[in-house]
């Protein structure tokens, strides 16, 4: 299985909230025989996919610059499972941002029943762990752009999101790559 | 097309230790073939956090289901508290994940658990296990309980083979 | 103002919520570290925690004087010298650094704070902004 459990953002607050969305399908591989014959999402990736909302709106306010893991677990509750054919509305509320990291709150909908209320944080990883990106700069943009991160993103004054320039200039490097190989 | 398959989200590889309504112990080796890798993360391929919670949900449950000896067909992780993820686990490490039995209720399980690679510590948490039959809070559904049962206790004897 | 047992309270139940620990066991003389398990990324959540239920500011340089133990000047031979030990004093007034100072291994400091450090230090922070 692949490591995508968000499908789209459907807001995004740089500094302060996201909104995206999952829909849970019976083909999915978690599903084939989790518990046979109750198609249940599991828990582990309902908190997967508010980790990737809040973790992607964390790493945001610092342009995509900073090394974002997650870290801790403080809570979850999960009051109802979530089945195949459930759309997942994923919140997520930045509550602090700091320098060595962030602390996040988030639930997830299936229309308006709660279906998993959870507490994040965060890590910044720092210089003493080994150098180097988590991800490649002109993927990591396609990936976000795939998620239309950019498409729905405002900033505090409510204006489009800029793409950082650092991102653009990978992409553009990478595309002009591809081209020259035509 | 027929429901019943492997259990495809499969965390652990083995159970190696069951001491009904006490422990459990069991390991899960990190692929480098593994297809999550390639995104988590590109450059630094190692265990999704929320794996090595669900590495250790799926024990617990196992430990719940056979110490219950099947009774219930569903069981589900219903809460979790202070899961902590203290080191990064890299493919062709195993991780070595136990859990124990802190509280046992009607329909819930309180479990203290941990994994650990080469005896350091990778992520350690608390656990809640709530369970139920289908006939309990679905009545439609009831007929499957038994299919559900069985099931669950197949997955279960590919993973414990204790030595006769 | 609050009162030391409100303070108490409220600091235990940031302590509770954080670590995942039972009530009975965040005393006033439990360790963070060794009693109740904090490691240094329960820290964040702590001090975030503090700040909301105080309305304070918590610098991190104040819970945790890394800049000092890792200070060449202040540190001989894994052991804190003197003039890091007032160092010391200086910038954690609210620490208890007396069995430290015994026999103070920069690898002991992180299991030094107390319940009641972090207490004293919530007094020191609500009481200077009335």
């Amino acid at each position: 299985m692949r490591w995508f459990w968000i499908d789209r953002f459907v807001e995004f607050e740089s500094g302060s909230r996201a909104v995206a969305v999952k829909n849970i399908s019976l083909i999915e591989e978690q599903m084939i025989g989790y518990v046979p014959g109750f198609p249940a999402m599991p828990a582990s990736l309902i908190i997967e996919g508010l980790a990737q909302t809040g973790g992607l709106l964390v790493c945001e306010h610092n342009q995509f610059q900073e090394r974002v893991v997650l870290a801790k677990v403080t809570k979850a509750r999960f009051p109802q499972p979530a089945m195949a054919g459930d759309t997942l509305i994923y919140t997520a509320l930045i509550q602090d941002i700091r320098e060595d990291g962030a602390i996040c709150r988030g639930t997830c909908h299936v229309q308006d029943q709660l279906r998993a209320e959870v507490e994040l944080v965060f890590a910044h990883l720092d210089d003493s762990f080994q150098e180097g990106d988590l991800f490649d700069p002109a993927n990591f943009l396609r990936t976000l752009r795939t998620l239309r991160l950019f498409e729905v993103g405002r900033n505090s004054d409510g204006e489009p999101l800029p793409i950082p320039s650092h991102m653009l200039a990978a992409e553009e490097a990478d595309n002009h790559q591809a081209g020259d190989r035509e | 097309m027929n429901t019943s398959g492997e259990m495809r989200f499969r965390m652990l590889d083995r159970i190696v230790e069951l001491e009904p309504d006490v422990h459990i112990t069991a390991v899960k080796q990190l692929r480098a073939d593994e297809e999550y890798l390639q995104d988590h993360f590109p450059r630094f391929p190692v265990m999704p956090g929320v794996l090595m919670l669900e590495a250790m949900f799926q024990a617990s449950m196992w430990l719940v289901r056979f110490s219950e000896q099947f009774a219930h067909s569903v069981v589900l992780l219903s809460e979790v508290r202070n899961i902590k993820f203290a080191d990064f686990v890299v493919p062709g490490q195993t991780l070595t994940v136990n859990a124990s039995i802190q509280e046992q209720h009607e329909t819930t399980t309180k479990l203290k658990a941990q994994g650990t690679v080469d005896g350091s510590v990778a992520v350690t948490g608390r656990l809640v296990l709530e369970r139920f039959s289908l006939s309990d809070r679905y009545p439609e559904q009831g007929t499957l309980d038994p299919f559900t049962r069985r099931e669950a206790r197949r997955e279960f004897e590919r993973l414990y083979q204790p030595a006769n | 103002m609050p009162t030391k047992d409100e303070i108490f309270e409220k600091v235990r139940t940031a302590l509770i919520d954080a670590l995942g620990v039972d009530d009975d066991e965040v005393t006033a003389n439990a360790t963070m570290v060794g009693d109740l398990g904090a490691e240094s990324i329960d820290f964040l959540d702590i001090v975030f925690r503090l700040e909301k239920a105080f309305e304070i500011e918590i610098p991190r340089s104040e819970l945790f004087p890394e800049d000092i133990l890792t200070n060449a000047e202040y540190v001989h031979d894994g052991k804190v010298t003197d003039s890091g030990i007032s160092e010391l004093k200086k910038r954690m007034p609210y620490a208890d650094l007396t069995k430290f100072e015994a026999n103070p291994v920069v690898q002991d400091f992180g299991n030094l704070l107390t319940v009641s450090d972090l207490c004293r230090y919530v007094e020191s922070k609500v009481g200077a902004e009335g």
